[in-house]
């Protein structure tokens, strides 16, 4: 079998794998004989034995946050897929357009107001897409630049603005109440995750995989320099516009219920196209496969290995290095 | 196929061209010849309506450029730049299939006709064992041929080639340049840049003479590069030799 | 006159001319010699502790507020020390304040209560350099309160009103010690004290944030984890399943009623899920200062209603006329106790 279908195959089996341990891995101990037996009951709507502690942590805790877990790093890898292609630099991460700074913004601004969890989640998903916004109307307005080298400017400076901005919100907080709670929600963490977080991520982050998976061959051209794509057939401005638009969608979407968790979105696409090379329509898939598997790994692990929780963002930067410059140093020269 | 009037060319706030006037006929090979800077890239960049026309007007089939929308030019004109490696390691394969954008709609992927129709280009250019490399691993002629590959791909009835032979060896320079005469028989036209006035003398129908702009001739070959007119462009003494069998060939000068 | 005499008669006569061109030198809680100006008429409080001590002890000395008091805070004091000038805070992260606007307020003597790390010893240290104004660092702990009165007493020379309330500061954590011992370690309720909009951050042993707990000797669910602010997972807490949760953040005490994940423990179940009051300053944790005496009666008389058979109105009562220097009214002692969450849901 080719390399190819292995990787899909592998990682398929690996989230599988994953997502199965992580409904019987916790806190709260479950065994598997019990998780089998609640599922069960569940699926076939007759009773259990067990304690409705437990099928609350299986059905209202553990489901949902394995789930989350999925999706946000599903929608992480597909967004940074997107923009390393669109960028063509496999270099480039999800927040290249401010995002994950916008809507670090937005909650900080919901938690220094003291606005409750609800609030806080609308804001982030708003401030990631009004950031990435501003970022795209001002950067296509620059003229006489490349298109691709002006929206990177741009989002690196405003991205450096908002950065101040919530520097600023940090520093007029109150050290005993809000700073805890902004330095918390800047770490990232999927503890909170509740159904009704998921309902609401999922949707939005579908309606941004949607067009990319529709476009999924058009994007593949926008890898080539503008003037051959324009060439072959593309109205470059109107696809990028889409791909950016979608990235952000879904980053913002995952931002919002997770906080901020980086490499994600850098690491697992580059692996990918390791694995499958840079055909977009075959990368996609595995890069969201992967993604989730990562996402879903690292969180149970933040969540199961001590009795406090460990922050997945310092989760992912401590397994990604390594394995980021393992991977620059093994593999050819070519992405 | 392409009528040109009168045309000025150029970005917002620089002129680069101006007053070029000629007209491609289907299966008509024409070469354009010039010094660095001279305006031929940002001619073609014009004719292939990636950038704005300042002055005068180009048609496509009778129409004006501007009234085609960037799909319907693409798949009449095809574009072969001057190739680069690029950053992603697309197949080969996947390059020439690029090709087919043009006739697929927004949201399709080539199905099995485009992939026939790739086959056949590649077949074409000689690039079937190399199909399945990565075009970042070929050579750099080779790469061209990929490139010219993927332009046939889109099936066009024109062809614009920014200098296709620079950066190639002389048996890949050859290959091109036999393929463009037998891509005029079969009824494509082709537009070409180049640096070698030889080149004209090989493969060209019609030649265009292009300095800093302007168009200095217009006419076959033989009328047009003489030794004046390439002192002019190049600055350089050359003399053009008439060949038994009826080419010419250009001697430069080595001293003086 | 024997001459004899008079030299020691005039040294005699300097010491209490010395005494009343210099105050007297007091040891801070960090050991240093607080040596402050003759007459201590403006003390600047260095952080929201600070600030109640020292208004408790002599209002009209202190120059101003770390943070101007919101409309719903300035009720409860006096007008004229209600408007007093915002001046920012000069430690705990985030300082807001600027050494020049310290100058400008004049003041005689700067305090901090709270932490006594080496940290901040070195921040009194350079302040009082860079000023010129004596620096006074005392604990923020309960247990120090009358202590920090004592000597804040002595160098402001308010030995008297000092004196009083730690004598009553005492006498009220002696009450509550007597009254926790009264309660037997079996009818000592779980507890799990819950912070952020969340509440999964919580205080673990030894943290400043859940010292009125470890004062009423309450089992604290997080005490396995190791001291300060931690985030924990909500299996952990499931798994301690703690009997009663308090918490300072109205968000999550909302939440803890509608959370299928919090209606899993004993807490919501039976329905112990309380809201510390807030104003004018926090009353269980933040600021981690004397403003906590009034969070220990009302946890105590929450987790052990039988020994902590007190009248909390009274004790609101006592605790804002001492300390705020203004006896709140029918209304708004109603007001206080009767926001939801505060004595039950």
């Amino acid at each position: 079998m080719s390399v190819r279908r292995a990787s899909y195959l592998v990682a398929a089996a690996a989230l599988a794998g994953l997502a199965a341990l992580a409904f019987g891995l916790g806190r709260y101990p479950i065994s598997v004989p019990e998780l089998f037996t609640l599922l069960g009951a569940k699926l076939t709507g007759s009773e259990h034995a067990l304690s409705s502690t437990a099928e609350t942590v299986i059905l209202q805790v553990r489901g949902p946050r394995v789930l989350a877990a999925m999706v946000v790093g599903a929608a992480l890898a597909a967004a940074g897929t997107a923009y390393q292609g669109m960028f063509r630099n496999p270099l480039v991460s999800p927040d290249i357009l401010g995002v994950s700074t916008g809507a670090a913004l937005g909650a900080v601004l919901a938690i220094f107001l003291s606005l409750g969890i609800l609030m806080t989640q609308a804001f982030a998903f708003a401030g990631g897409l009004l950031a990435v916004g501003l970022v795209y109307a001002v950067g296509s307005r620059l003229r006489g630049h490349d298109p691709l080298l002006a929206l990177v400017l741009t989002g690196v400076v405003i991205g450096t603005l908002l950065g101040s901005a919530i520097a600023l919100l940090k520093y007029l907080a109150d050290p005993y109440n809000e700073l805890p709670a902004i330095t918390f929600w800047l770490l990232g963490s999927l503890a909170a995750i509740t159904p009704r977080d998921l309902a609401s991520a999922t949707p939005a982050a579908l309606a941004g995989l949607l067009p990319l998976l529709l476009l999924r061959w058009r994007v593949n051209l926008l890898a080539l320099p503008d003037d051959e794509a324009r060439a072959l057939g593309v109205d470059t401005r109107r696809l990028r516009v889409v791909v950016v638009a979608c990235a952000t969608l879904m980053t913002a979407a995952a931002v919002a219920v997770s906080g901020i968790i980086g490499w994600v979105g850098l690491l697992i696409p580059h692996a990918a196209r390791l694995l499958v090379g840079p055909d977009f329509g075959r990368l996609l898939p595995l890069a969201m496969l992967m993604g989730a598997a990562f996402m879903l790994a690292v969180d149970t692990l933040g969540r199961t290995a001590a009795s406090i929780e460990i922050p997945p963002g310092v989760l992912t930067a401590l397994i990604g290095t390594p394995f980021f410059l393992w991977l620059f140093a093994v593999a050819r020269r070519t992405w | 196929m392409l009528a040109v009037e009168s045309l000025g060319f150029g970005f917002p706030g620089r002129a680069v061209g101006r007053e070029v006037t000629f007209g491609l006929a289907d299966g008509e090979v024409m070469c354009v010849l010039g010094p660095n800077g001279g305006g031929k890239t940002t001619l073609f960049r014009t004719l292939l309506g990636l950038l704005e026309p300042q002055e005068g007007e180009v048609r496509l089939e009778g129409r004006p450029l501007g009234a085609y929308a960037r799909q319907a030019i693409a798949r009449r004109i095809g574009y072969v730049p001057q190739g680069h490696a690029g950053q992603f390691a697309y197949t080969v394969r996947e390059v020439v299939l690029m090709g087919r954008t043009a006739h697929l709609g927004a949201f399709a992927a080539p199905g099995r006709a485009d992939r026939e129709v790739a086959e056949r280009a590649l077949a074409l250019l000689g690039l079937e064992t190399l199909a399945e490399r990565p075009i970042t691993q070929v050579s750099g002629g080779e790469r061209q041929l990929a490139l010219v590959a993927r332009a046939l791909a889109q099936e066009p009835r024109l062809l614009v080639m920014d200098e296709p032979t620079a950066s190639l060896d002389f048996g890949n320079q050859v290959r091109i340049l036999r393929r463009i005469r037998a891509l005029s028989e079969h009824g494509i036209s082709v537009l070409f840049s180049t640096h070698d006035p030889d080149h004209a003398f090989l493969a060209a129908d019609r030649a265009l003479l292009l300095a800093e702009g302007r168009m200095i001739a217009l006419g076959t070959p033989k009328d047009v590069i003489r030794p004046d007119t390439l002192a002019r462009m190049y600055g350089v003494e050359v003399e053009v030799v008439p060949l038994a069998g009826g080419g010419h060939t250009c001697l430069p000068a080595m001293t003086g | 006159m024997k001459r004899g005499l008079v030299l020691p008669l005039l040294l005699l006569l300097m010491v209490p001319v010395k005494a009343a061109l210099s105050g007297e030198a007091v040891a801070d809680a960090t050991g240093r010699e607080i040596r402050p100006a003759a007459k201590v008429e403006r003390v600047y409080a260095a952080g929201p502790p600070a600030s109640t001590v020292i208004f408790a002890i002599a209002p009209e000395k202190l120059v101003g507020w770390t943070r101007a008091l919101r409309p719903h805070e300035a009720e409860f004091f006096p007008e004229k020390y209600a408007a007093l000038p915002e001046l920012g805070r000069l430690t705990g992260r985030g300082n807001t304040a600027n050494v020049e606007v310290v100058l400008r307020a004049r003041p005689d003597l700067i305090v901090d209560v709270g932490s006594t790390r080496a940290s901040l010893a070195e921040l009194a240290v350079q302040v009082e350099r860079q000023t010129g104004i004596p620096y006074a660092l005392f604990d923020g702990r309960l247990e120090a309160t009358p202590a920090t009165f004592r000597a804040l007493g002595r160098l402001m020379g308010d030995v008297p009103r000092a004196e009083a309330l730690a004598a009553w500061f005492e006498g009220e954590l002696a009450d509550i010690r007597a009254r926790v011992e009264r309660v037997p370690q079996e009818k000592r309720p779980r507890v799990y004290y819950g912070r952020g909009p969340a509440g999964l951050q919580t205080g673990g042993r030894g943290s400043i944030n859940v010292e009125v707990l470890e004062l009423l000797g309450a089992v604290n669910v997080a005490a396995e984890v190791r001291a300060g602010l931690v985030a924990v997972p909500i299996e952990q807490i499931l798994l301690w399943n703690p009997e009663v949760i308090l918490t300072t953040d109205p968000h999550f005490w909302r939440r803890a009623w509608t959370d299928p994940a919090w209606r899993a423990t004993a807490a919501v179940e039976n329905k112990r899920v309380y809201l510390s009051p807030h104003r004018p300053f926090g009353w269980f944790d933040f600021p981690p200062g004397a403003n906590r005496l009034l969070g220990a009666w009302w946890a105590g008389k929450i987790l052990y209603p039988d020994a902590f058979d007190i009248d909390l109105r009274r004790k609101v009562l006592e605790f804002h006329t001492r300390f705020y220097h203004q006896a709140p009214t029918p209304a708004q002692l109603d007001a206080l106790l009767g926001e939801p969450g505060v004595l039950g849901k």
